[in-house]
């Protein structure tokens, strides 16, 4: 701290600069550039990306299998009856204010394609049958509804959160999911691209 | 309110400006009258930013909802004392917390070498100005504190449920940034070094008791974070290996290792430009803490929401990388030390394992922490890198850790004889030994674990045998006996002791985490009102729920009994918080403490009439000693830290240098 | 007199041996049978249940595995691998399972396959770089041995210039003699 102190400690240990010339100074500051500068594309790829959106994997797979019982107790849906025909599997709860929002584009959609023989299933999710099944009929969603006991089946789907949506073609395959409340193009664009012959 | 608030700031960004440029102009011209104004400037600087933080605790406290912030972090029913450390609960506010904490160093700076100056002063506070503007543009550009509305709504959203349900936010972040802000001082000083060419070792005895601080209040905010962690957000544990934690975690490990590695310089002048290296890093991992946590190129617990400072954050990380290393690989690289070492079984040897563990664990956390960006971007695939992976690669390092915890004490400065060597290292041996014959013979299958309790003993018995014999010695060198030489043995040497005292702490905080880890409890049940469990030796009866309303909350307390062999031992209520504005609630823990285990217990679920619940209970052994190391651990550097009494003249006549005198003949 | 100490002392040295070699050989005993003895079997379906869980990652809280987590989905997830395992389907064949549902980042470590094996292999190779160049630096110190200079404190004095500059530099030489010399240290 005191001069003193610096010339005592700099008798006790010298430092000399070593010599190899002054050039030589450029190959370890190019190193350092060249880490910066890699490490900075990182982060900026990172700053570009929302860090919560998965990306799903399960699309492409075949949809698994599931036979539940109706919300209303009727008999049981199974997906493979539905096999030769789009299927749009939404999972949904009472509780999930972006199911509120999304439920207007999911019913436009339902009476545009219910005629071309695409069937909706909603699969209700962490939610109580009674809750469930009122906030349905206020939403007017008119088409089969099923409880999901013990949640297996949307963990099977890779559910994280709702709302989520998949679409499945007549083969059985899952061919487009949605994180989040659809909107009537997306989900008619991928409807129209999962049916036989779909562009 | 707002306008006095923005007008604070811009003036303390104006001033930190000019203290900049004079520091920068006053040494390159020199012109000392400029320096000397770049310093006092500190000063009038902090006082302007202090006035900031005042007025915003005012408008948070008067319910001024126009002001933004205000509005979304506050409300009329949150309480009084929520309200106040509603300053620091977000982004915006945090920032103002965070340059008060920075205008507050700068000015310690600027007191404490207000008499003795350092000719690298000038270029220190100059790079400490330049980072202060950094921060500055954030809270008067993007990140505004006082961004106002045009009409005051009538009431606040109010703070995020979890940070108003403990007391514990008061501190957490505060001591935090107390330690990471703490690392500017040592980067300034080691760029003022570089720049001035004044490499020899001046800037390191200039911040040594700098780090020292950061690495304290490091100590107790990462300690706080464990317990909040633990007792506010009831998973049963204290540390998650999430993203900001790990980035809370690398400067601690960083100024543990440049503490070590700064003796090593100053004794025998080595390791010159890895010193540099570690400030700069260390430095540099703090401003990439800030970075993740609010850039949010990480999801985590902790990220703020979505901000777009994110690109300022990382030019500023660049600058700092750039400049940092770029100057060390520019001037430094080329230095030759006259570096010496005796012999391999030596002191110096022990500090040099020290640093390479430490570095090795930073690094690995680093990696791991940032490998799913990396992997992502390389291959648009998401993985995850959490506690399975941090744990099997670090736990091995730490244990080596421990052993040098151990046997640096026990090693002597320059060369250690065997002889030597092994009359010091008999006892602590013997009481490795016993602790795994003892684990051994218990039925222990846990190598590791048994590993890390041997050298946790080692490591006890080590450093308390050596603060008896360092007392001793001193003792019979000054004829002092019995406690009479405590004192002034440890006052002399508090460095030493300190360094004693802390290996003490961490060692108790690794058996702590190791009994925790290894040996918790767990029991997931559902109870009807009136059914017992039997759990871990206690027998646990749901007795009922019931409602307690609060102005900002409504809570659901589940109360239940606990007995054990058949005595009443009081009872445990955990909760589950209803706030407006969460879809979920939120649960709080409810922990008996105890010496050697720990009985808690969390509510997942109440059924809608209340009549069932589903809880969650944990034995946690040897918690408290978590607490416990830590807190020894401070204070064994508050103890190293503490500074030298004021000079006393040693008149001759005084008894001990007379029997010196007699000693040496 | 000299020669009943170094009697005194070459027994007390006789004693701390055989307590060193004792305590190491302890040691390395228990340390084997530690070793020897497997992890005991997962007792209860709970504790399997965890096994399990623990190297899942919960997909709705940051950072908690599904062992750990209160979230509802992670209570369904354990509770299906309860069902799983009772099946008697195999902890790999679970874990596989979570990961064609929700993908490779369901589990809490990344897989040893692929890129992500750099990170596996990383802090091994970074330990042995470390050893190496740490290694290396000690050759290179050790070469050339110094007498011991007049200036420089005597070994394990403590570092009196810091933490007593009040002493003028005789006292403080005679200070570190002589605790030197009263058995804090050889100087050596």
């Amino acid at each position: 701290m005191s001069e003193r102190a610096t010339s005592e400690s700099t008798a006790r240990h010298p430092t000399r600069l070593g010599g190899r010339g002054r050039g030589a100074v450029w190959i370890p500051v190019g190193v350092v550039v060249v880490i910066v500068a890699l490490l900075a594309g990182l982060f900026a790829f990172g700053l570009g990306r929302n860090p919560t959106v998965v990306q799903p994997v399960i699309v492409g797979k075949v949809a698994p299998a599931f036979n539940l019982s109706r919300l209303d107790g009727g008999r049981t849906l199974n997906l493979s009856s539905m096999r030769g025909q789009v299927v749009v599997l939404n999972f949904w709860a009472s509780w999930c204010a972006d199911c509120v929002v999304e439920n207007p584009a999911l019913r436009s959609a339902f009476q545009r394609y219910r005629d071309q023989g695409v069937r909706f299933v909603g699969v209700s999710f962490e939610d109580q049958s009674g809750t469930a099944r009122g906030f349905a009929k206020q939403m007017g969603m008119g088409w089969p509804l099923v409880s999901d006991p013990g949640t297996n089946t949307a963990i099977a789907y890779g559910v994280t959160g709702v709302p989520e949506t998949f679409v499945i073609d007549p083969d059985g395959r899952i061919v487009a999911k949605t994180i989040g409340p659809v909107t009537y193009s997306v989900l008619s664009e991928q409807i129209a691209h999962a049916m036989p012959g779909g562009a | 309110m707002d306008r006095l608030g923005t007008f604070a700031l811009a003036l303390s960004l104006a001033l930190a400006v000019y203290g900049a440029t004079a520091a920068i102009v006053g040494v390159r011209r020199g012109r000392p009258q400029l320096v000397e104004s770049a310093r006092t400037t500190a000063y009038s600087m902090l006082a302007l930013v202090v006035a900031a933080n005042l007025i915003m605790e005012i408008a948070i406290l008067s319910n001024d909802f126009a002001l933004r912030y205000v509005f979304e972090n506050s409300s009329r029913a949150t309480p009084v004392f929520f309200k106040v450390l509603s300053l620091w609960s977000a982004d915006e506010g945090s920032l103002l917390l965070w340059n008060l904490v920075l205008a507050g160093y700068i000015a310690a700076v600027a007191f404490r070498f207000r008499r003795a100056r350092p000719e690298t002063l000038p270029w220190a506070l100059a790079v400490m100005y330049l980072g202060q503007v950094f921060y500055l543009v954030l809270v008067l550009g993007p990140t505004q504190p006082f961004a106002a509305f045009a009409v005051a709504p009538p009431d606040g959203r109010g703070p995020l449920p979890l940070l108003q349900n403990h007391p514990l936010m008061a501190v957490h972040p505060p001591f935090l940034y107390l330690g990471f802000i703490g690392f500017t001082v040592p980067f300034a000083f080691a760029i003022a070094a570089l720049v001035t060419g004044r490499l020899s070792d001046a800037w390191i005895r200039t911040v040594r008791r700098w780090v020292l601080a950061s690495w304290i209040f490091l100590t107790i905010g990462l300690m706080l974070g464990a317990l909040w962690s633990y007792g506010v957000l009831g998973w049963g544990g204290y540390w998650a290996w999430d993203p900001v934690e790990n980035v809370a975690l690398l400067p601690w490990l960083v100024a543990t290792a440049f503490l070590h590695s700064v003796l090593l310089q100053e004794r025998r002048g080595m390791l010159k430009v890895w010193n540099l290296s570690l400030a700069v890093g260390g430095f540099a991992l703090t401003t990439f803490g800030t970075f993740l946590t609010r850039g949010s190129i990480l999801s985590s617990v902790h990220s703020f929401a979505q901000s777009p400072v994110g690109p300022m954050y990382l030019g500023f990380l660049v600058v700092v990388l750039l400049g940092g290393f770029g100057l060390i690989a520019a001037r430094a690289w080329r230095l030759r030390s006259e570096a010496r070492l005796d012999a391999v079984l030596s002191r110096e040897a022990a500090f040099l394992g020290n640093n390479l563990c430490l570095v090795l664990i930073t690094l690995v956390v680093l990696v791991g922490t940032i490998f799913p960006l990396l992997d992502q971007a390389l291959t648009n695939r998401q993985v995850t890198v959490g506690e399975p992976y941090f744990v099997e690669t670090t736990a091995p390092v730490f244990l080596v850790l421990l052993f040098l915890m151990g046997v640096g004490p026990l090693l002597s400065w320059r060369r250690t004889s065997l002889d030597r060597l092994r009359d010091r290292v008999a006892v602590p041996a013997a009481a490795a030994a016993l602790t795994l014959v003892v684990l051994a013979v218990a039925g222990m299958w846990n190598l590791p674990a048994a590993l890390a309790f041997g050298l946790a003993a080692f490591v006890l018995v080590a450093n308390g045998q050596e603060i008896v014999r360092g007392i001793r010695a001193f003792g019979r060198a000054t004829g002092r006996r019995a406690l009479a030489p405590v004192a002034p043995a440890v006052a002399r040497d508090r460095r030493r002791y300190g360094g004693y005292v802390v290996h003490i702490g961490l060692a108790t905080a690794a058996v702590a985490i190791t009994a925790s880890s290894v040996f918790a409890l767990r029991s997931d049940v559902t109870l009807t009102r009136g059914q017992s469990t039997r759990f871990a030796g206690y027998s646990l009866r749901y007795v009922g729920e019931r409602t307690v309303q609060q102005p900002q909350r409504r809570v659901l307390i589940a109360d239940v009994d606990v007995s054990r062999a058949g005595r009443d031992a009081g009872d445990v209520t955990p909760s589950l918080n209803m706030y407006p504005s969460a879809s979920e609630p939120i649960g709080t823990p409810s922990i008996r403490y105890g010496v050697l285990k720990d009985l808690y217990a969390s509510v997942i679920a109440f059924d809608d009439s209340g009549n069932r619940a589903t809880f969650r209970f944990f034995l946690n052994p040897g918690v408290m000693w978590l607490w416990v190391g830590f807190g020894v651990m401070a204070l064994g550097g508050l103890l190293a830290a503490w500074p030298p009494a004021r000079h006393r003249r040693v008149s001759p006549a005084e008894p001990p240098v007379r029997e010196l005198a007699e000693v040496s003949g | 007199m000299a020669d009943d100490r170094d009697a005194g002392s070459r027994r007390g040295t006789h004693v701390v041996a055989a307590v060193l070699a004792v305590a190491l050989i302890a040691a390395a005993i228990a340390i084997a049978v530690i070793a020897a003895r497997g992890p005991a079997a997962p007792a209860t379906l709970q504790d399997r249940v965890r096994a399990v869980a623990v190297e899942l990652r919960c997909p709705v809280c940051q950072d908690l595995s599904v062992a750990d987590s209160p979230a509802p989905l992670a209570r369904a997830m354990r509770a299906r691998i309860a069902a799983e395992l009772s099946a008697g389907a195999s902890p790999a064949a679970i874990r596989d399972g979570f990961v064609r549902s929700y993908g490779a980042w369901i589990l809490m470590a990344p897989p040893r396959r692929g890129l992500s094996l750099v990170v596996w292999v990383l802090p091994l190779a970074l330990a042995v770089a470390g050893c190496v160049i740490v290694l290396v630096a000690v050759r290179r110190w050790t070469r050339d041995r110094p007498g011991v200079s007049p200036n420089e404190p005597s070994a394990e004095a403590p570092d009196s210039r810091d933490e007593s500059p009040d002493l003028p530099a005789a006292d403080r030489r005679l200070l570190d003699r002589a605790l030197a010399a009263a058995g804090a240290e050889d100087p050596e």
